[in-house]
């Protein structure tokens, strides 16, 4: 069982390389715009099948550590983005979304075996409360992470549009309106998964029984969870009651997820 | 190959030249039933288009098939003899179907990769079959050379982008809207490029129009007469090519076509009125012909600043309506003249970089069509279909071998060729009965349905 979890742990870094370069080539010279990628749905399963075996290699869901849960992002990141292109037909977004799930799944794949010792692992759950907590939340990072792409997206779209800059970009980003689109859902999706994250969590807090100090880890997650929050709901609440536009919400979509990005890797830096 | 592509077009004759020998109106058809009549060919198809102009024959035994074919073009039209013929060009054999299948990819076409083409030669191809002039060959050829124009346009970028000032308003709107279906546009002012415009946005689906005009009878005129689009204007337009790149089009079009009467709202404003109207509109068309601005002004500034929506401007009036300030506001996208000519030059350019993808693809066609070309000769048919037997034979004999004693076996090998021989007397005495008499067509036609019955041409080869 190690040997194929090290195999596969390595495959799905350059499984996920080889998607960008797919999509690359899909961006860069415009063919296949509109049409799936067949290689998506094995790939989930590949990624799902490997975090399964790790979870029963370490007697629990491989999500109590901050490397597995950068994996668990770039799964949840994966299928999110599947769905998001079986249904708009259109893959030109594909390259940037694959970029940051490599970044992850590469960053977990190198750092997941040194972190792999027993002691090391967040002591947060042998729950189904916890273990719930945990997977909307890793959702909820997955939505906030797609709607700062879609940002990114829309705000350099919008930007090449005012400067009248008619060039690789204009030709290949699809529409402003459905960047905006995309973000918008992937916010919204974001403070739904993260109400449900927050909630949970907060009923946790209620029913165990503290003895000492919090830990580190566990406030990092909380400022980190609440920020998350904060960010998807004024965008929802700007958009809605503010009546901010698609830019507006791409600048706190795109800011936002840079901040929460920052915001994790410092702290499983630091822990 | 006996086939013979004899034409005039715009790469070797001026609009003067050819317009002497296009054949509007019923004149391809009149054409196609003399040409019938006489009996020299054996299948002629006419393809006549602006630019263009050109007869595709099948033909054994031609001396002079130019010669022939303006003298009957010289009577259709009431011409003298025609003895300048240095604007003609004539291709033969394989030349002939490497220009049907560059014409139908739209490599030969004025605007390169323009799709309407395809079009017009699916067109001429109808009326031929109308007339009865077009048999197996031409057939076998026409489709063909419709799978090239759609393989140009779907495998490679030849047609894409806008290739003139109306159709690079659509895409500039396509760039900011997922879809044009429901979006409210103004036009400010009646010149004919804006119009233009403004028509090829309405087939697109928008719900609403704004003409406004400093008269507002021919304001009213000018949002009437955008419900229909002559075939000119829809030449002009290329609308097919956005419409080919867009699914949610597509389906549009097909419910309703381009030159058929659309329905939408229209309201006739003056230009007065302009500022109360503007903050609820997505699309804005420029193209009055007023010395002064025209979009311009506090009150133009905060209807668009107030709206929540994102608004393009497209200003083709020289001198220009909008006040470019305008586009300071963060919501507002304000594309000039130069603007649009710089995108549609670019957009001409990065055509040509994919003039050698298409010749890829005609080379590929070509050699496909030289194969199966080929394969239509009676001898190479034969000797295929006597192996094409004998393998089944021996395959026979082999699964079989276990069911009979060793001595038998000679037996059975004896048999079971006097079978296939005696399988085969028929088919093989047909094709050798296919004499030099029997015309061109009605001969490959026989050896194709052969081959196809007999399974003579691998899955790849099957058209």
């Amino acid at each position: 069982m190690d040997i194929a979890l090290t195999f596969a742990e390595w495959l799905l870094p350059l499984m996920y390389m080889a998607l960008v370069i797919d999509y690359g080539v899909t961006f860069f010279l415009r063919v296949r715009a509109h049409a799936c990628n067949r290689a998506l749905p094995l790939i989930i399963l590949f990624h799902a099948a490997f975090l399964a075996l790790r979870g029963v290699r370490l007697g629990h869901p491989p999500l109590f550590n901050g490397f597995d849960v950068l994996s668990v992002i770039a799964l949840s990141t994966t299928a999110v983005y599947y769905a998001v292109e079986r249904v708009g037909k259109d893959r030109r977004t594909g390259l940037f979304v694959f970029l940051i799930v490599f970044l992850a799944q590469y960053t977990s794949s190198v750092f997941l075996s040194h972190a792999a010792g027993e002691g090391e692992v967040w002591q947060v759950a042998e729950e189904g409360w916890r273990s719930v907590h945990s997977v909307v939340a890793t959702f909820a990072y997955t939505s906030l992470a797609l709607a700062g792409v879609y940002g990114a997206l829309h705000l350099v779209g919008r930007r090449n549009l005012k400067r009248h800059n008619i060039g690789l970009l204009f030709d290949r980003l699809p529409p402003l309106e459905v960047l905006g689109r995309a973000c918008w859902y992937a916010i919204l999706a974001g403070l739904v998964f993260m109400t449900v994250s927050v909630a949970t969590g907060v009923l946790m807090a209620f029913w165990t029984t503290h003895t000492g100090p919090m830990p580190l880890k566990i406030i990092a997650k909380i400022v980190i969870g609440s920020i998350t929050w904060v960010i998807c709901a004024s965008a929802v609440a700007g958009k809605s009651l503010g009546k901010w536009n698609d830019s507006r919400v791409a600048v706190v979509a795109a800011g936002g997820f840079l901040m929460v990005a920052i915001l994790l890797v410092a702290s499983l830096a630091l822990s | 190959m006996n086939i013979t592509a004899i034409g005039i077009s715009h790469h070797t004759a001026a609009v003067g030249v050819r317009e002497a020998f296009s054949l509007p109106g019923d004149l391809a058809g009149r054409l196609l039933r003399a040409l019938k009549n006489d009996g020299v060919l054996q299948e002629a198809l006419v393809l006549d288009t602006c630019n263009r102009t050109e007869v595709y024959f099948v033909c054994a035994k031609c001396d002079d098939p130019l010669g022939y074919l303006l003298g009957h073009i010289a009577r259709l039209k009431g011409m003298a003899d025609i003895s300048d013929t240095s604007a003609f060009y004539v291709h033969r054999g394989i030349a002939a179907v490497t220009h049907v299948f560059r014409v139908a990819a739209g490599l030969e076409s004025q605007i390169v990769g323009e799709h309407q083409i395809l079009g017009q030669l699916k067109a001429a191809y109808r009326l031929a079959c109308e007339v009865g002039t077009t048999h197996f060959f031409m057939n076998k050829l026409l489709h063909w050379a419709f799978r090239v124009g759609k393989r140009a346009q779907n495998e490679t970028e030849l047609g894409r982008g806008s290739a003139s000032v109306a159709q690079a308003a659509v895409e500039l709107a396509q760039q900011v809207f997922s879809t044009l279906e429901g979006k409210s546009v103004m036009l400010v002012g009646a010149g004919e490029t804006g119009a233009l415009a403004a028509k090829a946005l309405v087939r697109c689906g928008t719900g609403n129009v704004i003409v406004a005009n400093r008269n507002i009878d021919r304001a009213r005129t000018v949002a009437e007469g955008l419900r229909t689009l002559n075939p000119q204007e829809a030449e002009a337009l290329g609308l097919e090519d956005a419409v080919n790149r867009c699914p949610a089009l597509r389906k549009l079009m097909e419910e309703s076509p381009l030159q058929q009467s659309v329905s939408f709202d229209s309201q006739a404003i003056t230009l007065e009125q302009v500022p109360d109207f503007v903050g609820g509109v997505d699309l804005i068309i420029c193209a009055t012909g007023a010395p002064d601005m025209v979009l311009t002004g506090e009150r133009i500034t905060k209807s668009l600043a107030k709206s929540n929506r994102s608004v393009l401007i497209v200003d083709i009036a020289v001198p220009r309506d909008a006040d470019p300030k305008l586009d300071r506001l963060p919501n507002v996208f304000l594309y000039n003249i130069d603007d649009l000519d710089q995108l549609v030059a670019r957009n001409i350019a990065s055509r040509q970089l994919e003039v050698p993808r298409v010749e890829a693809i005609i080379a590929d066609e070509l050699s496909s069509f030289r194969s199966w070309y080929d394969s239509l000769q009676v001898t190479p048919t034969i000797k295929l279909l006597r192996k094409h037997f004998s393998e089944i034979q021996a395959a026979e004999i082999k699964q079989q071998a276990n069911r009979f004693r060793q001595t038998d076996q000679e037996q059975l090998e004896q048999f079971t060729r006097s079978l296939c021989n005696k399988i085969l007397h028929r088919p093989i005495a047909f094709l050798r009965s296919l004499s030099e008499e029997t015309s061109i067509s009605d001969r490959q036609a026989a050896v194709d349905m052969i081959r196809k019955a007999f399974g003579l041409d691998g899955p790849e080869d099957r058209q």
